[in-house]
């Protein structure tokens, strides 16, 4: 079953098209939402919310129409939001029982999840305090866990590091890899941070004025690109180069010495130095480059051209 | 999830029905209202004209008591009029505790940006609002038609004659004028609760809506020498819609009389425009135009 599916997805607001033909499907464990301020990312989350109305194609959230059953994909989701959202005059313990009873908990159950979801997420010992006294990393933490407290099937989360410091960062981070891997919640995260997408998430939809300017698998993406290698050399480069295109790489050199190849599969890194024995060069730095999410994220932003198109072959 | 262990564990367990959310927001609000020391003292200076009012009919019903206390044994007699007194009071009271009530209701919700996480739980924003009118009428009701019909009853059981089945006319206006002026300030309450971001302004607001347009009515009335400026004054409007639905005898002149459609389109009216007030406030997300 697709955690979220997008069909033709166009929102509009106050005339102006905000969401412009999404079509994707997404399944992964943790979902990575990334773009540019203004790009569609917070009301793709509330339309699958339900709090805009597609006005052209449909969103599915685990197969529920956003429009149609929006009662039933609430009761599905927790929902921490981006900016403050909390009842001040509450105490933690009190805002996260509501919240869990609204959420359809019997009253009874709502107050001993409140208690642990306090407890999950760090905020134990102040779980009595009201809230307006919390410092911005505890209301962060508040915000996810009354998302949490009813037990979702899918988290959202936006921008859930906004504003911590770089302990309490690392310690939300820690808790949704924790919450990733217990394996019964799918998680879909929305932020500027490209490290907290790369940490936590295993697919990304990245948005670009509205459209998709990219959904992948980030480890099959890595692992896509997992033969391009980088050598800095000296010697005779451009025989070593025609060797390995005998041998159906594809290689590119430059002046300075440095080489860029992509290696077909069956050949390994230590082909490269008996090739270059072979031919009297010297590798004097071997890089084998993975693709980092910021590679992904820089090329769906700029429109870049394949890496082949790069290379000088 | 474990206290213990600090595991994460998912929620297996039985849900409540769909329609028994507005029933939490109502068991929530009506907690937030009852929270303060200042509303239990309210309620209870609401009480004290009911007991003023029940010396009142216990002396009227008890010529030995009467006699012993006001030392002459000149009856008065409990009527309309009484209870058109009694209702009087009670609901302007009532104005003064839907004020203080109101504004701690929605407030405190909208003051933290409290909507996007209320309103993303299976819960419409018909159901917030319905929840919070419905934590404020129950707030408002034993203030209102509450006591008057229990006077009403004492007044049936204590009066010598058949006095209960001939004055139910009395008792049928009781509680529908005290529920067309709970409803109404209730409405008007969360509505000005929904705009006006601080507390105190938004308790001065609702006295404000009540008390301005009835002397903007008031001169109306008297410059341009027409009774219609009275449909701005709420005090008139409501004194004579209670009037009638009691049957006590109209105290104003003929030509200042208004008709009982007018004050009900009024009513309307103005629910409409708090309607339309909450309906634009009351949104999980603001949608920037333009």
């Amino acid at each position: 079953m697709s955690v979220i599916k997008l069909d033709g997805l166009e929102v509009r607001l106050g005339g102006r098209i905000v969401l412009d033909g999404l079509a994707g499907e997404m399944r992964g464990k943790a979902i990575g939402l990334l773009g540019p301020n203004g790009a569609g990312k917070s009301t793709l989350i509330n339309t699958l919310l339900g709090f805009h109305f597609p006005t052209r194609g449909s969103a599915h959230v685990f197969d529920m129409d956003t429009r149609r059953q929006r009662a039933l994909i609430r009761q599905s989701v927790g929902y921490m939001p981006e900016n403050d959202s909390f009842i001040g005059s509450m105490t933690g313990v009190r805002f996260v029982r509501y919240m869990a009873e609204l959420a359809g908990l019997p009253a009874r159950e709502a107050l001993e999840r409140a208690h642990e979801a306090l407890f999950y997420v760090g905020l134990g010992e102040v779980r009595y305090r009201k809230i307006n006294t919390y410092s911005l990393g505890m209301k962060q933490l508040i915000k996810l866990a009354q998302a949490l407290a009813h037990g979702p099937r899918l988290l959202i989360l936006d921008e859930p590091t906004n504003g911590l410091d770089p302990m309490a960062r690392q310690r939300m981070i820690q808790t949704l890899q924790q919450i990733r891997k217990e394996g019964s919640i799918h998680l879909l995260i929305s932020s500027h941070l490209l490290a907290d997408i790369d940490q936590t998430c295993d697919e990304v939809l990245i948005l670009k004025n509205g459209r998709i300017a990219a959904l992948c698998n980030i480890e099959e993406e890595r692992r896509s690109h997992r033969n391009f290698i980088e050598l800095e050399s000296a010697g005779p480069a451009d025989e070593f180069c025609n060797s390995l295109r005998g041998l159906g790489c594809e290689c590119a050199s430059f002046a300075d010495g440095r080489i860029k190849l992509v290696m077909p599969g069956g050949i390994e890194s230590r082909d490269l130095y008996v090739i270059a024995d072979q031919t009297g060069m010297q590798i004097r730095r071997m890089h084998r480059r993975r693709d980092s999410l910021e590679d992904i994220f820089m090329r769906a932003m700029e429109g870049e051209p394949e890496r082949r198109e790069l290379v000088r072959l | 999830m474990s206290v213990y262990k600090h595991e994460y564990r998912a929620y297996t367990g039985a849900l409540t029905p769909l329609w028994s959310r507005v029933v939490v927001v109502v068991r929530y609000a009506i907690a937030e209202a009852w929270s303060s020391r200042i509303t239990v003292a309210l309620f209870i200076l609401s009480m004290l004209p009911v007991v003023v009012y029940l010396v009142g009919i216990y002396l009227a019903n008890n010529s030995l008591a009467r006699a012993i206390i006001m030392r002459r044994d000149n009856g008065f007699e409990i009527g309309a009029g009484f209870f058109l007194n009694l209702l009087a009071t009670q609901c302007w009271i009532a104005l003064g505790i839907s004020a203080w009530i109101a504004p701690r209701l929605v407030s405190f919700d909208l003051a933290d940006n409290a909507l996007p996480i209320l309103l993303s739980h299976p819960i419409s924003r018909f159901g917030y609002v319905m929840g919070k009118l419905i934590a404020l009428l129950a707030c408002l009701s034993p203030v209102t038609w509450i006591p008057c019909l229990l006077l009403f009853a004492y007044q049936g059981y204590s009066s010598a004659h058949p006095w209960f089945m001939a004055n139910l006319r009395i008792a049928g206006g009781l509680l529908v004028g005290s529920l067309l002026w709970i409803a109404f300030l209730s409405i008007l309450g969360l509505a000005i609760s929904a705009w006006v971001k601080w507390r105190v302004v938004a308790t001065g607001a609702i006295f404000a809506v009540v008390f301005v347009p009835a002397g903007i009515g008031g001169i109306i009335t008297g410059v341009l020498r027409t009774r219609w400026g009275f449909l701005l004054n709420a005090p008139v409007m409501m004194t004579q819609l209670w009037q009638r639905l009691l049957g006590a005898p109209e105290m104003m002149r003929d030509q200042l009389h208004l008709p009982t459609v007018a004050i009900l389109i009024v009513l309307t009216l103005v629910c409409g425009i708090c309607v339309l007030m909450l309906n634009a406030r009351i949104r999980g997300r603001e949608v920037v135009r333009g």
